[in-house]
């Protein structure tokens, strides 16, 4: 009699789900369940390679933040840690109303915008990118922003700014009234110019 | 004929007398999921393979003599040996220098299955097509594992709500990924 490989393969009838292998990973369980979840793993190979999916997911994501390649708004805690692990931040913080000359150079791991506002008392903003006409083109909703915030760190995505031209980028913060009417917060202007190589418009 | 056996049943084997194929499959089975252990408490891939090789060891040492009473405890079993292994490997390796000279490291040679590979332009694509709340917290969780009260803090909410929106955003990740379970 031979041993099958694989015969431990079967379905497992308490599959453990993927968020909560997530907490698992990240440490944020109670010990019980956290013990319980350990055995788990060491009898069950279907649960460990939901495990490793997550696992893959983690590093695939910690990957793009360090490419800086999202567009997103992140925390001042976020961009100290940044800095702490040796990345290079760029940053912009044009006043309301106002505008700032920017670019990025093959050095920077991150571009951010640090866009001031009063915030206080404001449920929902949105952070709205528009083109250097005014018009549209991209909407954040629903942006993360904490309460009583006085500005809004957005990460722009430097893969896209390292190959855009010269271009000017205007960014809104608007929230909204009783009667959905929009309401800005803030305008800022970003004129992009060109430090690397590359075409001169799109 | 080939047949599928269950862990117990590969204890009884190695408990009942000389059987390098029970043992083999012993460790091709928990070797994975030994290291997968050492991954997350032990945060290190060498650390993790060294934490492997001494769990086998001990617990083919055990096994061959018997010392597991209930084989379908075979988890519990490795897990404790997992924990107490945790703490010998601060103490020095003389131990595992013994027991490597007793048994041989061929049989201990690791298996690590390969980490799922993921496409790196879908992912993107992926964590970009989440809501902004939902990006926001899945790539400040996972940057640097921070999940507590200075996150919650930045986002204006509770630690609960949180965690509420990191499995909602991991389960779209997920299924935007193609994962079907």
């Amino acid at each position: 009699m031979s041993i099958e490989p694989g015969s431990d393969v079967v379905d497992c009838p308490r599959p453990i789900d993927a968020a909560v292998l997530a907490d698992y990973w990240l440490g944020t369980l109670a010990q019980p369940e956290e013990s319980a979840i350990d055995e788990h793993l060491l009898g069950c190979d279907q649960c460990g390679t939901r495990l490793r999916e997550v696992m893959a997911l983690a590093e695939g994501v910690r990957s793009l933040a360090r490419e800086g390649c999202l567009r997103i708004v992140v925390s001042d805690a976020f961009l100290q840690r940044a800095r702490e692990n040796g990345l290079r931040v760029r940053e912009y913080a044009p006043p309301p109303g106002g505008s700032v000359q920017c670019t990025v150079t093959a050095d920077d791991d991150l571009l951010v915008g640090h866009l001031a506002a009063h915030l206080s008392g404001v449920t929902r903003v949105d952070l709205c990118l528009c083109d250097e006409s005014g018009v549209e083109q991209h909407r954040l909703r629903d942006i993360p922003v904490r309460g009583g915030a006085d500005s809004v760190a957005y990460q722009e995505s430097i893969t896209a700014m390292k190959a855009a031209p010269a271009m000017t980028m205007i960014a809104r913060l608007v929230t909204f009234d009783e009667g959905g009417s929009e309401q800005l917060l803030g305008e800022y202007t970003f004129q992009h110019t060109r430090s690397l190589p590359g075409p001169g418009a799109w | 004929m080939d047949v599928a056996l269950s862990d117990t049943e590969v204890v009884r084997r190695i408990g009942a007398g000389h059987d390098p194929e029970a043992e083999g499959e012993l460790c091709r089975r928990m070797a994975p999921r030994v290291r997968l252990y050492g991954l997350r408490h032990l945060r290190n891939g060498d650390a993790a393979d060294d934490l492997t090789q001494h769990v086998l060891l001990t617990a083919l040492e055990a096994l061959r003599a018997g010392r597991l009473r209930e084989p379908e405890k075979l988890a519990a079993f490795v897990l404790g040996t997992c924990r107490m292994t945790v703490l010998d490997l601060r103490r020095g390796t003389r131990r595992r220098e013994r027991l490597l000279e007793q048994f041989g490291a061929d049989v201990l040679s690791p298996t690590h299955p390969s980490m799922p590979q993921l496409d790196h332009t879908q992912l993107e694509a992926c964590v970009q097509a989440l809501r902004e709340r939902e990006r926001t917290v899945i790539v400040m969780t996972f940057y640097d594992e921070r999940t507590g009260a200075d996150l919650a803090g930045f986002l204006g909410m509770s630690e609960a709500n949180l965690r509420v929106i990191r499995h909602r955003a991991i389960h779209q990740l997920r299924q935007c990924m193609g994962a079907t379970a």
